[in-house]
């Protein structure tokens, strides 16, 4: 059995100042096998947070089921831990206080804190900065804190929200590989929300690929491409393939929010 | 050297500037005879006064007098602020309940319940607290419900996807980031305090520097007077600068302080 099953998922969000309910994500059927790195793409506002929050366990489900190894997901657990995207340290904690804050919460039982944390934080690359407080670092060091935060506590999923969104290209591209690294050794099943075409490729086992109104799931693409990977497969026919057929689905998602926008 | 002091402790060399200005001003202006002495004395005069006052033991009595009442307001103030400010910045339903009190206390001034106070407790120390307790109250409460209750969602809710839970979110997101705004809080009730027992001193104490100010105003003893005077604003001063000291050390983490 798969790792994660998401069964007929739906999730309604109550509209501001009225009763209406709103539906953010329905019918959301999906399976992810342990290990596999997904990546999940769609136009804004199509519900990829929100999903990725019910797997989670931060928001509350309407309707279908999520499990984990079988567990019914009803709240946050230590099989799961979350990168959001905005780094959300905790400005007066160290590098070091941030990457220990998810272990103290967890009451992790596991030897030293601070020792776990160093480790974690030398995996990132972050070593010669464990010292240094949240507004002293770059918005990528500080992804980089944020991401070994969450590997601190060694969780069996890692759910990543646009984890790179607010940097620049080259960074990104950078952090990307560097996170495929970390991933490639530590082994963790990872959900991967992106705006990023081609962070969506490059990164992924499989694409999951969502449309709108209500959020849902448009298709689901096996990605081939041989492990370990680097920049190069970026030129790859292969490459290219999946980036024309994502690129065709999020062109056709634009197509109707505009059709909404005129109609309102 | 005397360059860079400067333009490292700007705002106190400015400020310390602008104190000899307004003495120096203020001593030119009485000796040109632009203004009567008999209303705001000398700063020669207030300085000899100082001296005498100092030897025989009344600056101190009045200085330990004030600050016993001080302590005791702030203290108390400091308690019963961050307690219920933490309460109702935690509690939405305790905030409700409590904002009657605070629109009161806003809309009356303080004072106006001193006769109250003086029928509860007499005349003297009790009422002096509780006056100044009142008068420091409001900026520590409001401060700590406001840093309480603003706390940064997004740090809530990652601390919840690690499995905190409530009070932990309490003591280890919202606490330690509320400190500069309580800090801030607590400095303005450092202000309130000292005002506020010196106020309730104007209107009835055996001892204190309010005391003296009445004591000797009624005398028409300007010089007197003006000791008492000046050093309430030397001690305002002095501690709100230890606060702002204070406060900066517990905010340094804050991106924009720059300091
Ligand atoms: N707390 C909430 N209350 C009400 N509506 C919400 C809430 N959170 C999200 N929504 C709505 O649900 C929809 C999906 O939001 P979601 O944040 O999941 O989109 P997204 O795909 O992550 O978008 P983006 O790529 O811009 O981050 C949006 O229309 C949004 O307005
Ligand atoms: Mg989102």
């Amino acid at each position: 059995m798969a790792q994660i099953e998401i069964r007929d998922l739906g999730i309604d969000y109550r509209k501001p100042k009225s009763n209406e309910v709103f539906s953010a994500v329905d019918s959301v059927d999906l399976s992810v096998e342990k290990g596999e790195f997904v990546t999940i793409v769609g136009s804004s506002g199509c519900g990829k947070s929100t999903l990725l929050m019910a797997v989670a366990g931060l928001v509350d489900l309407t309707r279908g089921s999520i499990e984990i190894d079988g567990k019914r997901v009803d709240g946050p657990g230590p099989d799961r831990a979350v990168v959001f995207q905005e780094a959300s340290l905790l400005p007066w904690r160290s590098v070091r206080g941030n990457v220990k804050f998810g272990l103290e919460m967890q009451r992790w039982s596991g030897g030293d804190l601070n020792e776990r944390a160093m480790q974690m934080i030398r995996l990132v690359g972050l070593g010669r900065f464990s010292d240094y407080h949240p507004h002293q670092l770059s918005g990528g060091m500080r992804q980089r804190v944020n991401i070994a935060r969450a590997l601190a506590v060694d969780p069996e999923v890692l759910l990543m929200d646009e984890p790179f969104g607010a940097l620049d290209a080259q960074t990104r591209e950078i952090m990307g590989t560097e996170l495929l690294r970390i991933w490639e050794r530590a082994k963790k099943t990872a959900l991967f929300v992106t705006h990023d075409i081609d962070e969506a490729i490059f990164l992924a086992d499989k694409i999951v690929v969502m449309g709108r109104n209500p959020g849902h799931i448009k298709e689901v693409i096996k990605v081939d491409l041989p492990r370990p990977r680097n920049e190069s497969i970026l030129d790859s026919d292969a490459f290219h393939e999946l980036r024309k057929r994502l690129r065709a689905h999020l062109a056709e998602d634009m197509s109707s929010m505009q059709l909404v926008q005129e109609v309102a | 050297m005397i360059a860079e002091f400067f333009y490292r402790r700007q705002a106190l060399v400015l400020g310390t500037l602008s104190m000899i200005g307004i003495v120096v001003f203020w001593q030119i202006a009485v000796d040109t005879g632009f203004i009567n002495p008999f209303f705001i004395s000398t700063p020669s005069q207030v300085a000899a006064e100082f001296k005498v006052q100092f030897e025989d033991g009344s600056v101190a009595t009045n200085v330990a007098a004030t600050l016993y009442c001080f302590v005791w307001s702030l203290g108390l103030a400091a308690l019963v602020g961050t307690i219920l400010g933490m309460l109702a910045g935690w509690f939405a339903d305790v905030e409700s309940a409590l904002e009657p009190f605070i629109w009161f206390k806003y809309s009356a001034p303080t004072v106006a319940f001193y006769p109250l106070f003086v029928a509860g407790l007499g005349y003297g120390t009790p009422t002096i607290i509780a006056i100044a307790f009142l008068f420091a109250l409001t900026p520590i409460y409001a401060n700590t419900l406001s840093g309480i209750k603003n706390t940064d969602r997004d740090l809530a809710r990652a601390a919840r996807s690690f499995g905190a839970r409530p009070l932990d979110i309490f003591l280890r997101v919202a606490l330690p980031g509320s400190v500069p705004v309580m800090m801030a809080g607590l400095r303005l009730g450092v202000g309130r305090a000292l005002t506020g027992v010196v106020v309730a001193e104007l209107f009835g104490a055996n001892a204190g520097l309010g005391y003296a100010i009445t004591y000797y105003g009624q005398l028409m003893q300007t010089t007197k007077m003006m000791v008492s005077i000046v050093i309430v604003i030397a001690l305002g001063v002095l501690l709100t600068q230890i606060l702002s000291f204070l406060e900066t050390r517990t905010d340094s983490w804050r991106v924009d302080s720059g300091r």
